[in-house]
């Protein structure tokens, strides 16, 4: 009995713990974002380096999104295709690959691929500003590193995200119509017209909304817990392990909410 | 052009170095002794502490997906008693292990490099050089077995996960009664196959890439945060990448 009490307290313990942890990332990450938000009302964009964030994360991460959405329009083809050959129902494949795509797959695969390439990245370097006291040179200078640091990549990891998805559209386009005829042996132009018909504009603006939702997301985590990190080295490291982790989490919440509200 | 020259030359020096890894652990694993302590941790570090994160997340992806599919359902053909059995296999074959494989390289991945990556910066896989034992055996292999071991736990437990989540919302939302919902007759075995096969090929792959690029960390902090990077994209990239392959294969068995 005394054995079964004093495991029930150390599961309560750890409950509570991680409890605690939980409150203590949502609350910092609440106080960051209201500073954000308080930046927002008087914007003092620097403005070579936004330019330079716009090009860092817009172009280097277009190579990594683009072979992505390439491949998860062909993963869903071929989960697509299984049911399409069962019931050899040929002329929906575009259908299916479209909804698919644009509402889910392609969304959710491009952020956690963003989170990844960009959130890490603006993590690492603003974790290593702090950690090389760079960040409190900027204190010292009398600049606000919300302002001259943290505005610039949140601005541009919303607006590229939501570009990102658009040109990724087109690479998950050209993988899907790829496997449908190599695998499924779909006729490119059924596919198409199946596509054209069936997937409309609302698909790809849902799409368009989860995406940049998620970039902001992102963008709000990661320089967050960039600027939270303590402890050289080894701190960075650990600090671009909890960013993923909560954005990913966080996209997936955002996802199923997003859903929901949009239909 | 030049940009596009730089990715494929840094892509083909990860690459290389991840094969070197791979050849490198397959070696020892064969040859040396196994450090029975050190993969217990890493099992510990690898399996329960990622589980509640591979939980909650599998769990939001069965909610969404069971939400798309019920929309669609009620839209097109008015009856949605039907996306049980259609999601099970899909949860199955592809979104459970590949999301779960997306989550644990994300976790894992991220961690491993991160880690490696800073004993590097500090000398400390120098220092295990000179007391002749090699990292990748020392470091490297107890973390791929462990994944190998974990990664397949971890989807089984993920999919249980997607599925309860989507059984709950299809029963709020869709008032489909989890009776109804839950038919394990639509699973076949070469569904069961196909993500058991995608689970063990994340499992090994993860780690070696991971591990590579932790090795391959340089200077101080600043090249921790660009392994972890690194780190992340590559594993993530192998996870859509054999997830294509193998369900290619799969799909060719299969017609």
């Amino acid at each position: 009995m005394k054995a079964l009490t004093s495991a029930a307290a150390t599961l309560l313990d750890r409950i509570g713990a991680w409890f605690l942890r939980l409150a203590e990332v949502v609350g910092e990450l609440s106080l960051f974002t209201g500073q954000v938000a308080r930046a927002l009302l008087r914007p003092r964009l620097d403005r070579f380096e936004t330019w330079r964030a716009l090009y860092r994360v817009g172009v280097r991460s277009l190579p990594i999104v683009a072979v992505t959405a390439f491949f998860a329009g062909a993963i869903t083809v071929l989960q697509v295709g299984t049911y399409v050959v069962k019931l050899r129902a040929y002329e929906v494949v575009g259908w299916g690959f479209g909804f698919s795509v644009f509402r889910e797959i392609g969304p959710l695969l491009i952020g956690l691929m963003f989170s990844g390439r960009v959130g890490a990245n603006a993590t690492a370097e603003l974790g290593t500003m702090v950690v090389t006291e760079q960040v409190d040179a900027l204190r010292a200078l009398a600049i606000d590193p919300i302002d001259y640091l943290v505005m610039p990549r949140i601005l541009s990891q919303v607006l590229m995200m939501g570009l990102l998805f658009g040109l990724g559209s087109l690479f998950a386009l050209i993988g899907g119509i790829g496997t449908a005829w190599a695998l499924v042996k779909v006729d490119p132009w059924v596919f198409w017209n199946s596509f054209v018909e069936y997937v409309n504009v609302a698909d790809f603006l849902n799409g368009l909304i989860k995406a940049t939702s998620f970039g902001l997301l992102i963008g709000v985590v990661s320089c967050a817990f960039g600027l939270s990190v303590r402890g050289g080295a080894p701190g960075v490291g650990r600090a671009v392990n909890a960013c993923v982790v909560a954005s990913a989490v966080g996209i997936f919440v955002f996802d199923y909410f997003l859903t929901y509200l949009l239909g | 052009m030049n940009a596009l020259l730089d990715i494929l030359a840094s892509v083909r020096t990860q690459a290389r170095e991840s094969v070197g890894v791979l050849r490198d652990t397959v070696h020892y694993t064969l040859r040396s002794p196994w450090d029975f302590a050190a993969i217990r941790q890493q099992l510990f570090l690898v399996g329960n502490r990622s589980l509640v994160f591979v939980l909650l997340t599998l769990g939001f992806l069965g909610a969404i997906t069971s939400l798309q599919a019920g929309f669609q359902a009620r839209r097109i053909i008015g009856d949605t008693s039907l996306i049980g059995q259609q999601l099970l296999p899909l949860l199955v074959r592809q979104l459970g292990p590949t999301l779960a494989g997306l989550m644990v390289a994300t976790r894992v991945g991220t961690g491993i490099a991160a880690e490696i990556g800073s004993m590097v910066v500090t000398e400390q896989v120098d220092a295990l050089r000179m007391c002749n034992a090699p990292p990748v055996d020392y470091l490297v292999k107890p973390r791929f077995l462990a994944c190998l071991v974990m990664l397949p736990v971890l989807v089984i437990f993920g999919i249980s996960s997607a599925f309860l989540a989507a059984m709950a919302v299809a029963a709020s939302v869709f008032q489909t009664p989890p009776a109804v919902f839950a038919t394990l007759d639509f699973v076949s075995l070469i569904d069961l196959a196909e993500g058991m096969t995608k689970a063990l090929a994340y499992g090994a792959s993860i780690p070696i890439i991971a591990g590579a690029a932790g090795l391959a960390a340089r200077g101080g902090s600043e090249g921790v945060g660009e392994a972890t990077t690194r780190a992340v994209v590559s594993a993530s990239l192998a996870v859509i990448v054999l997830d294509f392959v193998i369900g290619g294969a799969a799909f060719l068995v299969r017609t």
